[in-house]
């Protein structure tokens, strides 16, 4: 679209970005290394909090590598259900504790979304590449 | 939410940096532009030229009543084993049905229609229907009006859009078959008014397969009828103009860019703070967004295309809907750029899923044991580099598609500056195209 379309897209990406809706998406990559596990986890890590109907992050944004393990640590305080549309799909059952951890490796590059069924949020998009 | 990750990366797949895929794609339209603005004085392409005669049993094949029936039964023969499959196959997201209404149906029809015709017309279910119960009965039918044109096909392509990129969730199985129930109504309604043209004007998908169909090589001679092949340029043109077919394109067009700008985090924040957890308030304000997309490529082409001097009122109004075919290699090239790896990957997986359509470990195509090949999106390079060629060569093809038809339309004298407007919403497509498919 010409310039005049993109003035008010702009506006809005401006508002978005005002509202500190972007800040969620850091990266965080390289996790800490926990050598009393046997296979210590070499790849993403994404933590995962739901309390009270909310979801950090919401449309996070992290990079993962193809068949490398990637943890979702999740603390809820309620059941849901996490969805990751990934190659091939996983769907993990969250239960209303602390500390739960689902793994999956994707196979194939591309976006991966993770989504949280109930609630109705993506968390997070992960571009896994080669 | 979304119906499948689309498997496409983001920038870093790119063998080059985004800005230099940007600039590249910039100068070659300015270059294209500059060169068929000084050497180019003639209009070359016509709709009329009689193209290369393919042999005449081709034609008396592709016109026989019985090819005609045969595909037209086979049409409805696999939509009823489709929709069998969502009725009574297994209830979650391994049912066919969403793979083959968004991969098979959506970006299937405008690959199918490229390579041989507007197909639509020959295997829609609901014209077999329809033409099943002529035979049976005969009522009276009125004249479809004019004046509707193509809208009734624009607000159905919107309706379709919104499904996929709007609606609180596309991938559910009902909203699908809700879709298709009310679609169905609507055709036959239609058609029992006003006959068959209603298909012609008011289906989405056989206004779609004829717009996707215009760049294809194979065409009719004008006056013999024969199947020929020719200059797809040629072709072109030859897009009926009817009030709405800005629309349609606009719609085309507007929601492709809307659904790779909908997958940004800042529109999806956007979208959450102002929904406020409410699912009704997300499907407005995406509505909204949708809407404004398609507004703004209509707006801008019409606008484009009416700014030139020497014409009067009447001409300049003509001018949006006479230059509209040269809006369809960016269509189509950006449907190309956007649903490829859905076409071969999902397509794939729909095809799989389509041999077991009851859940049943059937194994009707010998598939069941076949991995899907997940070519495209293990070379991102490559697909990469193909989806930036889609996009340049769309808008390339474009910009001489709208010279052309500036050199026949526009009257002497302003041939040159009336396109200049022109060039620069092309310009601007592209880079809103290329930032938005690769996630900026």
């Amino acid at each position: 679209m010409t310039k005049r379309a993109l003035a008010p897209l702009m506006v809005i990406l401006a508002f978005v970005a005002g509202c500190g809706g972007t800040k969620d998406s850091q990266p965080s990559s390289s996790a800490p290394q926990q050598p009393s596990q046997q296979q210590a986890p070499t790849g993403l890590v994404v933590d995962i909090t739901i309390s009270g109907g909310n979801v950090t992050p919401t449309n996070g944004e992290f990079k993962a590598k193809v068949r490398e393990p990637i943890q979702l640590r999740v603390n809820s305080d309620v059941a849901d259900e996490l969805h990751v549309h990934s190659v091939p799909d996983h769907t993990f059952p969250v239960k209303a504790r602390q500390g739960q951890t689902f793994q999956f490796t994707a196979e194939v590059p591309g976006r991966v979304e993770v989504e949280l069924h109930e609630l109705d949020r993506t968390v997070a998009t992960i571009q896994v590449q080669q | 939410m979304t119906f499948v990750a689309h498997g496409l990366g983001g920038s870093t797949d790119l063998p080059v940096p985004l800005s230099y895929a940007l600039i590249g794609a910039a100068w070659a339209l300015t270059f294209t532009f500059a060169i068929v603005a000084l050497a180019w004085r003639k209009p070359r392409f016509d709709a009329a030229k009689p193209g290369h005669p393919l042999p005449v049993w081709v034609t008396r094949i592709v016109d026989a009543a019985l090819t005609r029936w045969v595909v037209a039964l086979l049409g409805l023969a696999f939509t009823m084993w489709i929709l069998i499959a969502g009725l009574f196959g297994p209830q979650n997201n391994t049912n066919a049905l969403p793979g083959a209404f968004y991969v098979l149906l959506w970006v299937g029809l405008v690959a199918v229609s490229l390579a041989v015709g507007p197909v639509w017309r020959v295997v829609s279910p609901m014209r077999t229907v329809y033409r099943v119960t002529l035979s049976l009965f005969t009522f009276r039918r009125r004249n479809y009006p004019a004046r509707l044109g193509y809208f009734p096909a624009a607000f159905g392509l919107f309706a379709f859009v919104w499904l996929e990129l709007a609606s609180p969730d596309p991938g559910s199985l009902t909203a699908v078959k809700v879709w298709l129930l009310v679609y169905a109504v609507a055709m036959a309604l239609g058609a029992g008014v006003w006959g068959g043209r209603w298909f012609a004007r008011a289906d989405p998908f056989e206004v779609y397969s004829v717009v996707a169909s215009r760049l294809s090589p194979l065409r009719r001679n004008r006056d013999t009828r024969r199947v020929v092949i020719g200059n797809p340029f040629d072709h072109l043109p030859s897009l009926p103009v009817r009030p709405g077919v800005v629309v349609v394109l606009a719609v085309l067009l507007g929601s492709t860019a809307f659904d790779s700008f909908s997958a940004t985090p800042g529109w999806r924040n956007f979208v959450d703070e102002l929904s406020s957890g409410s699912q009704v308030a997300a499907t407005l304000v995406r509505t909204c967004g949708l809407a404004v997309f398609v507004s703004v490529v209509a707006v801008t082409f019409s606008l484009a295309a009416c700014a030139t001097g020497g014409v009067d009122r009447r001409q300049r109004l003509a001018l949006p809907g006479q230059m509209a075919h040269s809006l369809i290699p960016i269509v189509v090239g950006y449907i190309f750029a956007h649903y490829l790896t859905y076409l071969v990957e999902r397509g794939q997986e729909t095809m799989v899923r389509l041999g077991d359509p009851l859940g049943r470990d059937w194994n009707l195509f010998g598939l069941s044991h076949a991995e899907v090949s997940y070519i495209l999106s293990s070379h991102p390079s490559v697909l990469a580099t193909v989806k930036v060629s889609c996009v340049v060569a769309g808008h390339i093809a474009a910009v001489i598609a709208a010279h052309d038809s500036a050199l026949r339309l526009l009257p002497y004298g302003h041939q040159l500056t009336g396109q200049l407007a022109m060039m620069l919403t092309m310009v601007g497509y592209t880079f809103t195209g290329l930032y938005l498919l690769f996630g900026g």
